[in-house]
């Protein structure tokens, strides 16, 4: 009886100790996650990253659109800190050259050069210094890095989209994962080298520094279209396609916000009906009485805004008694809309014309801002009729006044696209002027020249930060202040 | 059904061998009687209990036989029966050896006075009444430290803290590492032993670092067969708490309203609450009000055009409207039987609950069997198994936004809108395509939601254990037990067409996910025990156990839906369906053990120690050892004490508990084995122009240690445990500090850095806490009695080191602060005299967060009384918190909103009428300047004030501050007092059920969150938080028990 109980015991003791026999080192990976990857992978990540650009902020910040649900800090420009969310494409970059080098595929390192000019170029036109030489270098120790000056990391921008270009050239046969040129490594050295100068033009008030060398450089790659070719055409244009596929929508698509508290901004629809601008009709819903009144959406003056200066119960009452109008439908209703743009050969021959007007190239500038304009309004499918009419218009003409009607046409060209871009060409320009004259602008009238560093650089990386601050700005870390790209020289 | 089960049982019952009746009384040595007491026949299944008076009567086998009489906290007595048929008894109080034994870890019954840490036990019998629909709300209150948040909402769980850690669920000693709160049925819990503390259950190892609830389920007890039946029901008829809104003003925005196609601009696609007043009579009107085209206005067939109707307040009831009388409704039938041989006990139990908003309800079934054999004396089997099904075809979807059901009745209805209008909830001839609302930009016509949004869930548990046990010599047992896991469960997300999501309109969806989950823990060990001399005691185990988990996740949604209200993912109208997957395995091996040494009944030691390795960190740093040592000393039994002291211990412990798992980090998937491991996550796929489809990676964004070493906490504890007057008032003190170093923490480093932290063993926080438990019986004689027990406890966390040096932490915190100091609130600038700035009429920002206070409640309490007089029982409990914040965000969104009753006011007739005429209450910037260091601190002040004389729009104020600042930026204290249980329960008398088939039965009636007094309006403070919650209710029912 007793060895019953014994064998009973042991037998249970035996079957139960199955179930712990799994060993502790068959479950150490992770099966649901690479530890490699082909860089292809990460190319399509920074791809949709970069060129995605639809912004509202934006478009409150550069007086294209009004927000009426509440004060809003980019529309009153009382906005304050702005984040370091772009060190973390940065990151993305930097392991796209780890598994380029692992699989010896130099293409991706090439393009890496781009998306990392791209990146810190938007980090540094936001803020003034930031970390770059030092930055992305956690895996090796570094948690707190220092500070570049804006002209150092602009100087290292200006020699890595050069490199990029000419490596591409060479080794650009094999570039697999590319959702905006499928892998054509002209059309990639068409968009750098277009980028490229871009960023020049973006230093315009520079042009008298040296090691910059801003009117040479511009010369170079207009004076040499074979080695530095450029966007030759609106099909080049560097855009990201949105689809009827569930993440790949525009941004906007069936957006709540967008149909029930956004409005045109006055100043915006007002020159478009000076300008006899059909691309209002291609922006902007009718006002709901010019709806009412069966006015034909071609009819101008059925088009109204809102003031985005104005105090915000001013503009809900005009709003709610159907004076403004919305959007256009088409930017909520439709999956796919238009493209994310990066950069487009309407911007492009806009930069031309500066340069040209500037003297930084022996070109014609109307030449150029008239290809601008016409790229623009076919990429909103305007009929060439009407195009020839507007381009005939006097209003239009390049005249004396040319940088003021070149700024004005890309602010109209880069309505809810290309991010903040238009912002920062009116910071640089003052063209267009963006309204401030009514009750309900903060910051005392003025519109913010950059934002305030992160809070967290206020707890992990103190010293830098402010080392940075007090070199840049003896007023503190302040909206207002003006950072080196913003003084002229 | 059941009634034919029940009747056949009673058939079967054995009653008819007894032969000799014994009766009498049993009292106390006052002569009080003694209700309660357990009589038995020795060697046979036949027993009886006291009733209230004392009296029993018992059938035993023949006029030799003996009977025990036992009773907690009485000496047992053994007397023969020698042929007598009338035995009254006197016990005597066993002060000096209090026989109290608890449950502690590993199963392992131990003596309270041997114990050198605090643990509290809850008896089954006090969850059996008043029903809550998972057992751990039933504890609120009742622990000293555990802190239970309850939520308002159906089938989520309460928040459970006990010392402000999370604890390990244990159920018949294997711990549940799945904490599924809903697969214990109450009725089936024999007591729930809270072991506070690491030391309490470090031989669980890590899981148990933060104390445990341990429940042992009923087993069949020795004696006759018994057949138990137990309703209980309970109606959720009204509210303790609603939002309460204002009934003046109606949808609209500055004042207008007009309907137009309810998802426009203008002044209803906005969806404010700041509209016209509502009932204004206008004589030129037909009805005599203000009249407006409104969403259920009748359409002119001529023009087309919507006739305008009056603008009056329908609405004023709509939370009644809406949402119905819940029920809770449990049943549960056990039967067991068992002798000195083997015993057996066979439960079935549902729960239906149903939701009060309409369409919601949830089944909770369990089936569980259990029983023991012992063969031999040196042999015995133990061996639970529970097959449970929590099972619904929609529950109501909970947090802040368009699914939330207050948040589309009455944050965002004006009371021009009268729910009962909303019962059609299609648009004409859109069936299928598009809701009916007055507004279907932002919300979600509630029945629309109730009816058409419907979450499924369908959870099929499975679990038990086995335990063995085999006496080789009369010192030395061998052990061996295991306990597995096994659950599968389904999800299902129905979204119908024109469903609102937060920010778009849905194309319809449907989503099916699926979890398989396996566990298994098995211990095998040896066990020592001996008495080395009469006065010294020893024993100890020594033991391995294994843990394995395995873990599969899978997920498959539409892209739009092509046919309406037809859920199949064929019905997919996307190009691709969406879908992810997962699987996680993880183990532990482990070996552990302990010394437990007495000495003359007065000293008690006991020595711990575990070495665990597991899966969860990389190799080399994955085998970790920690021990632990408590002991206590019974100082009664030490010295003469006075008379009135009955007893008196003291008793301490120190452990040290390690822990290999990375679990909540903000980045990582929390409980993810494999959260050490730096790797490449799924990107966003992207098509390109052609539609070709590319797949993307991105590395992820928390930079990860390759040296993580496990998470470690010192703790220790002193307590004391003295009672007096003869155990009338006993008072219970613990005092406990922890250490928690090496954690396993995401170390924010600059974003520049290319990471936005680091996992790494940083970070060094402090814990500490008091508990106080008084338990009195103020009042005990013939017939009454009185029980009462007050608890309350008070936890700290504080931040003693920052990794790196850092002077603050993200939140802004300096070493030595509280880690639940609110440093970093969005605040207003102030003029350093507590006035705020305002800039044209509005307030300006601070850019750097500001102090509002801490979170953590002052103390959590809990009171309770039991009444007994003669066959009735009245259980009061009243429990809360007090001090301590919350964010709101009802209250926030009702001032935001426009519902507030707070915002019925002059200003908002003037804003209404195009008037700016609110000033708010502070100063204007007249001149001058003020800089800030990087921390914020104010470097350089030139400033010059006037008081503030701009006046704004009242509404845009509103619109923009939410009146933060008046309100403490909606950071309320969570002071509050509940009437948390109430209970009235009859026991029948005997002499009564003597005349029925029963042996015994009660009846109760029972309230739960009958009455709350709180600082914070408009919600529960209950839940802790607040992120919109469903309105709280009160619960009323009753309970019937019926044993055979």
């Amino acid at each position: 009886m007793k060895n019953i109980y014994k064998t009973l015991f042991i037998t249970l003791f035996s079957s139960l100790s199955l179930g712990s026999c799994t060993g502790i080192d068959d479950l150490q990976d992770d099966p649901n996650r690479a530890l490699e990857v082909p860089p292809e992978l990460l190319l399509t990540q920074l791809e949709t990253r970069a060129f995605n650009t639809i912004s509202l902020s934006a478009a409150l910040a550069t007086r294209q659109l009004v927000f009426t649900d509440g004060v809003n800090s980019d529309q009153y420009y009382n906005w304050q800190r702005s984040g370091f969310n772009a060190y973390e494409d940065l990151k993305q970059v930097q392991q796209m050259v780890l598994e380029a080098e692992r699989t010896e595929m130099p293409a991706y390192k090439s393009l890496a050069r781009f998306f990392r000019s791209y990146f810190i170029t938007g980090l540094t036109r936001t803020f003034g210094d930031v970390p770059y030489t030092e930055a992305i270098l956690a895996t090796e120790g570094n948690f707190a890095p220092a500070y570049d000056t804006q002209k150092d990391i602009y100087l290292s921008v200006l020699n890595e989209l050069k490199t990029a270009s000419e490596e591409l050239a060479e080794n650009g046969d094999n570039i697999r994962g590319d959702v905006i040129y499928t892998g054509d490594a002209l059309l990639w050295r068409k968009l750098i080298n277009s980028y490229y100068l871009r960023v020049l033009l973006s230093l315009s008030n520079k042009t008298g520094d040296a090691d910059l060398n801003i009117v040479q450089r511009f010369r170079e790659v207009v004076n040499n279209p074979g080695t530095y070719p450029v966007l030759a055409s609106a099909e080049d244009n560097g855009v990201l396609p949105f689809h009827n596929i569930e993440g790949n929508r525009y941004p906007l698509f069936q957006n709540n916000g967008l149909q029930t508290a956004y409005y045109m901004e006055k100043t915006f629809v007002d020159r478009l009906k000076t300008l006899q601008d059909p691309r209002l009709f291609s922006f902007a819903q009718r006002t709901p009485k010019a709806v009412q009144q069966n006015m034909e959406v071609t009819d101008f003056e059925a088009y109204n805004g809102l003031s985005g200066s104005a105090p915000l119960d001013e503009n809900v009452d005009i709003a709610g008694n159907g004076d403004a109008s919305m959007i256009n439908e088409r930017y909520y209703k439709e999956a796919a809309n238009e493209p994310g743009i990066l950069i487009s050969y309407a911007e492009l021959q806009f930069i031309l014309a500066e340069a040209a007007y500037r003297g930084w190239i022996s070109k014609d500038a109307d030449t150029f801002y008239k290809n601008g304009i016409k790229a623009s309004m076919e990429f909103y499918n305007i009929a060439e009729e009407d195009i020839n009419t507007y381009l005939e218009n006097p209003a239009v003409q390049l005249g004396e006044n040319a940088i003021e009607n070149i700024l004005t046409q890309k602010h109209i060209a880069m309505f809810m696209n290309t991010g903040w871009q238009i912002f920062f060409e009116q910071r640089r320009t003052g063209y267009p002027e963006f309204d401030v004259s009514g009750g309900g602008v903060l910051n005392n009238g003025r519109i913010p020249k950059r934002w305030m560093y992160p809070a967290k650089e206020l707890t992990q990386n103190r010293a830098n930060v402010d080392a940075a601050i007090e070199r840049q700005f003896p007023e503190g870390d302040d909206i207002n202040a003006e950072m080196w790209l913003v003084k002229k020289e | 059904m059941k009634y034919y089960f029940i009747v056949l049982l009673l058939s079967i019952t054995p009653r008819l061998f007894a032969q000799h009746e014994v009766s009498g009384k049993v009292t106390d040595a006052d002569g009080i009687p003694l209700g309660g007491v357990n009589i038995s026949v020795p060697r046979t299944s036949l027993g009886s209990v006291t009733d209230f008076d004392g009296f029993y009567t018992i059938q035993a086998t023949s006029a030799q036989d003996s009977l025990t009489f036992s009773y907690i906290g009485f000496k047992t007595q053994t007397i023969p029966i020698a042929g007598k048929n009338q035995l009254n008894v006197v016990l005597s109080e066993d002060t000096e050896q209090l026989k109290e034994v608890v449950v502690t870890a590993l199963g392992i019954k131990k003596e309270t006075k041997a114990l050198g840490y605090a643990v509290q036990e809850v008896q089954g019998a006090s969850l059996e009444k008043a029903k809550e629909p998972n057992f751990i709300s039933a504890l609120s209150g009742k622990v000293a430290g555990l802190n239970i948040k309850n939520s308002t909402d159906l089938f989520q769980n309460p928040e459970i803290s006990l010392r402000g850690e999370s604890p390990l669920l244990v159920i018949d000693g294997i711990p549940d590492r799945t904490t599924d709160l809903w697969k214990v049925n109450a009725d089936d819990i024999e007591s729930i032993s809270v072991l506070k503390g690491a030391t309490a259950s470090a031989l669980y190892g890590s899981v148990g670092r933060n104390g445990a609830i341990m429940i042992t389920t009923k087993k069949g007890k020795e004696g006759k067969i018994t057949v138990n039946f137990n309703n209980s029901t309970m109606f959720q008829p009204s509210f303790i708490r609603v939002p309460k809104v204002q009934t003046t003003y109606g949808n609209g925005d500055n004042g207008n309203y007009a309907y137009v196609n309810g998802g426009g601009g203008g002044s209803e696609g906005g969806g404010w609450i700041w509209g016209p007043k509502l009932d204004q009579p206008d004589p030129s009107t037909p009805s005599g009000y203000m009249e407006t085209p409104q969403y259920n206005s009748p359409i002119n067939p001529e023009t087309g055009e919507r006739i305008p109707i009056p603008y009056i307040s329908r609405g004023k009831n709509n939370i009644e409207n809406f949402f119905r009388t819940g029920l809770v409704q449990t049943n549960n039938l056990s039967i067991d039987w068992g002798n000195d041989k083997a015993n057996y006990r066979i439960s079935l139990s549902n729960v239906y609950q149903k939701g009060i908003v309409p369409n919601t309800d949830l089944n909770n079934t369990s089936f569980s069997i259990g029983g023991t054999i012992t063969p031999s004396d040196k042999f015995k089997v133990a061996s639970t198994l529970t097959y449970n099904k929590q099972y619904t075809n929609n529950f109501p979807a909970v947090g802040y936004g368009p699914t939330n059901y207050l948040y589309n009745l009455v944050l965002w209805t004006g009371t021009d809108v009268d729910v009962r209008d909303l019962r059609n909830y299609w648009k004409e001839e859109q069936e299928g395509y598009q809701q009916r609302h007055y507004n279907t930009s932002w919300y979600n016509n509630p029945y629309f939601q109730a009816y058409e949004y419907l979450q499924g869930y369908d959870k099929d548990n499975l679990f038990g254990n086995l335990a063995a046990e085999y006496r080789l010599l009369p010192e030395i047992t061998l052990k061996a037990r295991a306990g597995a896991n096994v659950y599968g469960l389904q999800r299902t997300y129905k979204e119908p067409k024109s469903y609102v999501g937060y920010n778009e309109k849905s194309l319809g969806n449907f989503t099916v996910q699926n979890t398989n989950y396996f566990d298994i823990t098995t211990d095998f060990g040896i066990r020592f025990e001996k008495d080395l001399t009469e006065n010294i005691s020893l024993s100890g185990e020594a033991a391995y156990s294994g843990y394995y988990r395995i873990q599969n996740f899978h997920s498959t949604s539409t892209d739009g839906l092509n046919v309406p209200g037809f859920y199949n993912l064929d019905n997919n109208a996307g190009t691709t369906l969406i879908g992810e997957n997962r699987e996680e395995k993880e183990a532990i091996h482990s070996i552990y053990g302990f010394v437990d040494l007495g000495f003359y009944d007065a000293f008690y030691l006991s020595i711990t120690a575990r070495n665990d390795k597991v899966s969860t960190l990389a190799k080399g740093y994955n085998s970790f050892f920690y021990p632990s040592v408590s002991g206590s000393v019974v100082v009664s039994n030490l010295t003469e004490m006075p008379d009135w002291i009955s007893f008196a211990k003291i008793r301490g412990s120190w452990s040290r508990v390690s822990d290999g798992k990375i679990e909540d980090i903000d980045g990582l998937n929390a409980n993810n084995p494999y959260n050490y491991i730096q790797a490449y996550d799924k990107g966003q796929p992207w098509s390109n122009a052609e539609g070709i489809r590319y797949p993307s990676s991105q590395y992820g964004r928390l930079l990860i240690s390759d040296a993580l070493k496990p998470k470690t906490s010192d703790s220790w504890e002193i307590g004391t445990d003295i009672r007096f007057f003869r155990n009338r008032l006993g008072i219970d003190i613990a005092y406990y500090q922890a250490k928690d170093y090496n954690n396993l923490e995401n170390i924010p480093i600059s974003d520049a850095s290319g990471y936005q932290g680091y996992l790494l063993n940083g970070n060094v926080y402090k814990r500490k806490g008091i508990e106080f438990t008084v338990n009195a019986t103020p009042v005990r004689n013939e017939n009454f009695r009185w029980d009462t027990q007050v608890n309350f406890s008070q936890y700290r966390r504080y931040i003693d080191e920052i990794y790196g040096d850092k002077e603050y932490t993200e939140d802004r915190l300096k070493a030595g602060d509280r880690t639940d100091k609110l440093n970093n609130v969005s605040v207003y600038q102030t003029d350093g005299l507590g006035n705020i700035i305002y800039e044209n009429g509005f307030p300006v920002t601070d850019p750097y967060g500001r102090y509002v206070g801490y979170t953590e409640p002052d103390w959590t309490y809990g009171f309770s009384n039991t009444f007994n007089y003669k066959n009735f029982t009245l259980s009061v409990l009243f429990d809360g918190r007090i001090g301590g914040l919350m964010y709101s965000s009802t209250n926030q969104k009702m001032w935001w909103g426009g519902i507030s009753p707070g915002t019925v006011n002059q200003y908002r007739d003037d804003a209404n009428n195009g008037e700016s005429t609110y000033t708010g209450q502070g100063v204007k910037v007249v001149s001058g300047d003020v800089t800030y260091d990087s921390n914020g601190n104010i470097t350089g002040d030139t400033r010059q004030y006037a008081p503030n004389d701009i006046p704004v729009n009242y509404i845009s104020f509103m619109k923009t501050t939410s009146n933060a600042h008046n309100e403490n930026y909606h950071y309320y204290s969570q002071t509050f007092i509940k009437l948390r249980e109430l209970s009235l329960t009859y026991n029948v008398p005997e002499t009564l059920v003597a005349k029925t088939p029963f042996n015994a039965m009660s009846v109760s009636f029972v309230g739960r969150n009958l009455w709350l007094s709180s600082k914070i309006p408009n919600v529960d403070p209950d839940p802790g938080k607040d992120n919109l919650q469903a309105p709280s209710t009160r619960s009323l029912g009753f309970n019937f028990n019926l044993k055979f």
